[in-house]
């Protein structure tokens, strides 16, 4: 059967300022679907070993959710792929919104970009050209200022932008990709944007993007977009994911001062909830993504500032400069994260990369007046100047401006012991000592430490003193990786989880009324494991081995100090055991590539 | 028996804590069902129209650290906390 949609694949190479297009076949999309999928699929035909992920060769990937510009809710978004910088492995993120949609729009599935472009450039993609543009004038600028430069030039407000602040410029390893006010932010994709002199990609698009069955997808959507605006997702719609502060807490799994402790003193003070209750001193506003009903963005400002400061407060950011850094003043935590979307950097490294410096501090191995303010847990004075240093790479910033693991190494002195990261990914903000599958599927994850490919969190914290066995720990972290691929293959998101009775039966139906090409449940789960089996294919050609699948020595060497998980720590060689039922069950499974020792 | 309240079922009981009109020990439909006697406004969004669960992502963790086992009776002294499934995005 015919895939319904658009199909066309963009190859764009800015050494030689060559644009070549041409249809993808049927075979592509019944093989890898779409999203991360496809993306990931482009790179395993392009990258056949080692290479610099800052060279020319390196490829970015951009492939459109296939349910973007329908009427399925929650999924104008898209897969953003390359090789990290930050981990020299395979790096798939996601972005969405108006972006994701238009990419449908000018008729494509995907586009790859290698080359390194002379002078700063804009690529330009129109329906059926693609143009290079200078974009000198554009250096220095934010992604919004970009987004608002380019469609002055262009008197049409409408054109969809993506493009790096000034940390993608600097090359910074954790910088980020900003379309939409949303970015595709772990592991470094600014920096390799960066590195080849692209600052934007400008979409215009208007077609039609055919759609195979019109009245069923619009039946099953109408179905998933009513459960979206229930029950099941009232916490990202009325609370947003800052509200994950209070409860992490609670149960004594909140990350602190760089996992240095597992409770945090100022949790009250710092959490976005506390804004959202105290109306006569805060601002709300509420973002989300084009088509999506959820309406998941919090943002938050003093009302005695200006209302264009107002910052997300997502809890992976709040966490990375309030517990992480022990700093318990939500302006200073605000201020760090809006800093951070306007250079264009990870919010989650960045705010890592100041609680590794911190400690580094307080064991002497770096200056405290590094960055002016004393650099010390605690002081929400250091964030912003460091954030600033880091950007711009200078003096220490420069230092932590390539990550935590190659910081440690230029410090030395023992400061590997304080970077937090698996493959070099810094790690997100949940407690490996107290999620026993989170801290197996956080070892294993192809990209490092990312919580949403490796989300084996959810069963631990349903019962967090479960006692389990480690075949059915393995089968839940295979079960969650390969979910997570599906998710993201055809592309939805995640917090509309819960919408779905059966998710793989929902959505290959979805997929099929969609795109045309017949897929059932057993077919969804086979390509997910196909994807995930090209993503460790991939890395393997890199240089991963299954020695790289470790976690820091701290979780396993220095036991939670206090509250209720007082004591916790992970056994090595309990955690060894685990690595090798999954490996084994990944074999059972059929997986045809290295999968590491038994 | 005083409750913690965290999320959706804070924000819709207005306040941090609730206490159930409940004399010793409870059985998880039986805690249940006495929450949403005590905050009506969690029905439907934190508890089912049933009035015998909790809508899922919401969670009941004892001390925060364990979920009760099947018909396990549990009391004040189990400091029961109402909370949620954390994930992030």
């Amino acid at each position: 059967m015919t895939y319904a949609g658009p199909r066309d694949l963009l190859e764009i190479d800015l050494s030689e300022r060559t644009a070549r297009r041409a249809a993808l076949d049927d075979a592509v999309f019944a093989d890898a679907l779409g999203g991360v999928g496809l993306a990931v699929r482009l790179i395993d035909e392009r990258v056949h070993g080692p290479l610099d992920p800052l060279g020319a060769l390196n490829p970015i990937v951009f492939a459109a959710g296939p349910f973007a510009s329908t009427p399925v809710p929650a999924a104008n978004k898209h897969a953003l792929a390359t090789i990290s910088p930050l981990t020299g492995l395979l790096n798939e993120g996601l972005s969405s919104s108006h972006f994701s949609a238009v990419l449908r729009r000018c008729g494509l599935a995907a586009i790859v970009v290698t080359g390194i472009a002379d002078d700063w450039t804009t690529v330009v993609i129109e329906s059926g050209t693609v143009r290079f543009e200078d974009a000198a004038p554009l250096v220095g600028r934010s992604a919004r200022e970009t987004t608002r430069a380019l469609r002055e030039s262009y008197g049409d407000r409408s054109v969809r932008v993506c493009a790096i602040g000034v940390a993608g410029e600097r090359g910074v390893r954790y910088a980020a990709v900003e379309n939409d006010g949303r970015q595709a932010g772990r592991g470094g994709t600014g920096a390799v944007f960066g590195a080849k002199r692209l600052k934007a990609v400008v979409l215009r698009g208007r077609g039609e993007v055919r759609i195979a069955d019109p009245e069923r997808t619009a039946t099953i959507s109408a179905a998933l977009r009513e459960r979206a605006v229930g029950p099941k997702t009232a916490k990202y719609r009325v609370l947003g994911t800052g509200a994950n502060l209070r409860v992490l807490q609670r149960m004594g799994q909140l990350p602190t001062r760089n996992f240095t402790a597992a409770t945090f003193e100022g949790a009250e003070r710092v959490t976005p909830e506390r804004a959202r209750e105290s109306r006569g001193s805060y601002l709300e506003l509420r973002a989300g993504c084009a088509g999506c009903p959820v309406q998941c963005e919090h943002l938050y400002v003093r009302k005695d500032r200006d209302r264009r400061s107002a910052a997300a407060s997502e809890y992976e950011s709040v966490w990375a400069f309030g517990p992480n850094c022990g700093v318990d003043d939500l302006d200073a935590v605000l201020d760090a994260i809006g800093l951070c979307d306007e250079l264009g950097l990870d919010t989650i490294s960045a705010g890592s990369a100041i609680a590794f410096a911190m400690e580094c501090a307080e064991h002497g191995l770096i200056a405290h007046d590094a960055f002016g303010p004393e650099l010390r847990f605690g002081n929400g004075a250091v964030l912003v100047p460091a954030i600033e240093a880091i950007a711009q790479r200078r003096g220490l910033g420069d230092v932590l401006a390539d990550g935590v693991r190659a910081a440690s190494e230029r410090i030395g002195g023992g400061a590997e012991r304080f970077a937090m990261h698996a493959k070099g990914l810094e790690l997100p903000g949940y407690e490996p000592r107290t999620l026993p599958t989170y801290a197996l599927g956080l070892s294993t994850c192809t990209r490092g430490a990312c919580h949403n490919r490796a989300a084996t969190y959810d069963r631990d914290l349903r019962n967090p003193s479960e006692e389990r066995a480690d075949a059915e720990r393995a089968r839940d972290a295979i079960e969650a990786e390969d979910r997570a691929v599906a998710w993201d293959s055809l592309v939805l998101c995640k917090f509309v989880r819960d919408c779905f009775e059966d998710f793989e039966t929902e959505a290959s139906a979805l997929w099929s009324a969609v795109s045309g090409v017949p897929l059932d449940a057993r077919g969804l789960r086979e390509a997910a494991q196909r994807t995930w089996e090209r993503k460790r294919a991939i890395n393997a050609r890199l240089g991963w081995t299954p020695a790289d699948d470790i976690l820091p020595e701290r979780f396993f060497a220095e036991p939670i100090p206090a509250g209720s998980n007082a004591g916790r720590r992970i056994d090595p060689e309990r955690l060894a055991e685990l690595r090798a039922t999954y490996e084994a069950l990944r074999r059972q499974a059929g997986a045809a590539v290295p999968v590491g020792q038994a | 028996m005083t409750v913690e309240l965290f999320g959706m079922s804070r924000a819709l009981a207005g306040r941090p804590t609730v206490t159930l009109a409940v004399e010793g020990t409870v059985d998880y439909a039986g805690f249940v069902r006495a929450l949403a006697d005590a905050v009506p406004a969690l029905v439907p969004d934190v508890i089912v129209p049933a009035r015998d669960a909790l809508v899922e992502p919401n969670l009941l963790l004892l001390d925060g650290r364990r979920a009760p086992r099947g018909g396990e009776r549990f009391g004040a002294d189990d400091l029961p906390c109402v909370l949620f499934l954390a994930s992030g995005g």
